[in-house]
């Protein structure tokens, strides 16, 4: 089972729905268990940031896992994404690091 | 070759030849020409601030390519403390030569274009961006001053650039070869051009795939073959040659020496070529230019504005109205408006965030409120400076009449107002604030970055309406709406 968990930069003013691309990773597969950013030994944190500013993208955020995927506004680990591809493209993401967790 | 100084900056250019031409001359030598010297000297500082103890830490920084010490108008921003602290320099600057110095505009396009190269070259392989590094290496090392030149004439505003009936209303590729391109075209109201090394050309609008030749972005040193310097009036301009208390300013002047710049056949060699022809990209370079410029209003205003303020309060005091209420309350409102520019640029650094290439831009929406906020704001400053200072603002005799062997005594007799101030002092002042407040450093305030209704476009595109209109139908409760709405 890879652990995840979900750090939201805060929500001031978000640009993308960010509820959305949680929503879809939380129910992604059953490989996948949610978790608080607290837990022990997390796989993977995806850092959900409303804008490009990335307020939640933070080392100490990054370093609670093995590894991070940040959405930040129409951004997908830097690269520019489309709010309406937004969610599929980190499901990918998380898929494929999964396969390289097995 | 290390940071240069003042002096060294102004040595550098005396070794370039470019064609400059003003009032109907050609000026063979700019460097000790009595109208573009104040704009050397507002350049100048930039130099010698930068090794200033008491400055360095604003307006120097360490390069990110070399690890060199280098002058901070060479820099590509790596953080929010770098675009924080370019306001912060901007702001001291302006305080020392209550006047545009220039250089932010090369800095601004610099910024833009390394990120954009590398963008271009993620998309299509090519090599700009690599090239464009080693082109920076060489500003870096050698302190160069580069414009930015990007507003085109534009021609008919209703037409795109490939359709204008000039066809040189934008600046396009005119040939192509395996050594580099030619263009054709001119660009306008580029700051510092006489007194700068070179030119970083860069397109001016969004661009379609019909447009694609306008695509094109490349240096220019500002005395190659073809490239042709039409200097620009301002207002008053010709006490430069005549006055010295008159011109207000007389070290720094106004605005930063404007000029029309010409590229007629010129030829930028492959090296110096960051673009050409990837018009998919024309719209990220603009935008990205025109946020770190509009960035910048928040700090070089208010640091005029702080001398401003300065200026107007000793003007008061000279005329003995200083400790009337409404005179402390009006300084107060152009603090306040100054200060409120100030928060914008602050905001709008600390709001910023990386770019694929690793630099850093501010926020766009930000920076566009920022400078929309100039444009109001610093008219109002210049009212309430009026206001203060009094019709005298306008109708002041001349330097040349105070100093008449036989009405100079009248005009020092009538000028002094309050005893603790001469006549001198307070003409000195008010004539500071007529430079710094009328005519052409007025419209800079308004057209400088980009029009209003340019801000306009950027602040409806990055408003997030969407989000507000979703938290409006969740208050009035219509439709099936979150508890929380994000």
């Amino acid at each position: 089972m890879v652990k995840v968990a979900l750090k939201y930069c805060g929500s001031c003013n978000p640009q993308v729905r960010l509820g959305q691309v949680a929503n879809h990773l939380a129910h992604l597969s059953d490989d996948f268990t949610i978790v608080p950013l607290s837990a022990d030994n997390i796989d993977v944190v995806v850092v959900l940031c409303g804008c490009p500013r990335a307020c939640g993208n933070k080392d100490e955020v990054r370093g609670r896992a093995r590894d991070c995927i940040v959405v930040a506004g129409e951004s997908l680990d830097g690269r520019p994404v489309a709010e309406a591809d937004l969610a599929a493209a980190a499901a990918e993401r998380l898929l494929r690091l999964r396969d390289t967790f097995n | 070759m290390a940071m240069m100084t003042g002096n060294e900056y102004r040595a550098s250019l005396e070794g370039l030849k470019p064609e400059v031409y003003f009032m109907g001359e050609r000026i063979e030598r700019v460097l000790d020409h009595l109208a573009f010297v104040p704009h050397i000297n507002a350049a100048a500082l930039t130099y010698d601030m930068a090794l200033a103890p008491e400055y360095e830490e604003l307006t120097s920084t360490t390069s990110h390519l070399t690890g060199e010490k280098i002058n901070r108008f060479t820099h590509i921003h790596q953080s929010h403390d770098d675009l924080v602290k370019k306001v912060k320099m901007l702001r001291a600057i302006g305080q020392q030569t209550g006047s545009c110095f220039q250089r932010c505009v090369g800095f601004d396009g610099m910024n833009a274009v390394y990120s954009v190269t590398y963008d271009i070259d993620q998309k299509k392989g090519t090599d700009y961006h690599a090239r464009f590094v080693k082109f920076l290496k060489e500003v870096q090392s050698r302190d160069l001053m580069i414009t930015g030149a990007m507003t085109d004439p534009k021609g008919d505003r209703s037409l795109p650039p490939g359709k204008q009936k000039d066809p040189d209303s934008y600046v396009h590729i005119v040939k192509r070869n395996d050594g580099g391109i030619v263009i054709n075209g001119a660009k306008t109201h580029i700051t510092g051009a006489v007194n700068s090394h070179g030119h970083l050309v860069m397109p001016t609008a969004a661009l379609t795939p019909e447009d694609a030749d306008y695509a094109v972005c490349g240096y220019v040193p500002v005395d190659a073959p073809g490239v042709i310097h039409i200097f620009g009036r301002q207002t008053n301009d010709d006490r430069k040659c005549h006055c010295a208390l008159d011109q207000g300013n007389v070290d720094y002047g106004s605005v930063g020496g404007e000029a029309l710049v010409v590229f007629d056949n010129v030829f930028v060699p492959k090296e110096h070529v960051f673009m050409a022809g990837e018009h998919e990209f024309a719209y990220s370079l603009v935008e990205r230019f025109a946020t770190a410029h509009r960035q910048n209003y928040g700090g070089c205003k208010v640091g005029l504005t702080d001398a401003l303020v300065g200026a107007t309060f000793l003007a008061a005091e000279a005329q003995g109205t200083s400790n009337a209420n409404h005179i402390r309350e009006k300084l107060v409102d152009m603090v306040h408006l100054a200060e409120t520019l100030y928060c914008c640029s602050i905001a709008c650094s600390c709001q910023g965030y990386a770019l694929p290439a690793g630099s850093y831009m501010a926020d766009p929406l930000l920076a566009n409120i920022t400078k929309l906020n100039v444009t109001r704001n610093v008219y109002e400053i210049a009212r309430l400076a009026h206001d203060i200072a009094g019709g005298i603002l306008a109708t002041m005799p001349a330097e040349t009449d105070w100093k008449d062997p036989k009405v100079g005594k009248y005009v020092d007799k009538y000028m002094k107002a309050s005893a603790g101030a001469s006549a001198e002092t307070r003409m000195r002042l008010i004539r500071l604030i007529e430079a710094m407040t009328c005519g052409t450093a007025l419209v800079e305030s308004m057209h400088g970055a980009g029009s209003p209704q340019a801000q306009r476009i950027m602040i409806w595109r990055q408003a997030n309406l969407e989000h507000k209109k979703r938290l409006a139908l969740k208050l009035a409760k219509i439709g099936d709406q979150p508890y929380l709405v994000s």
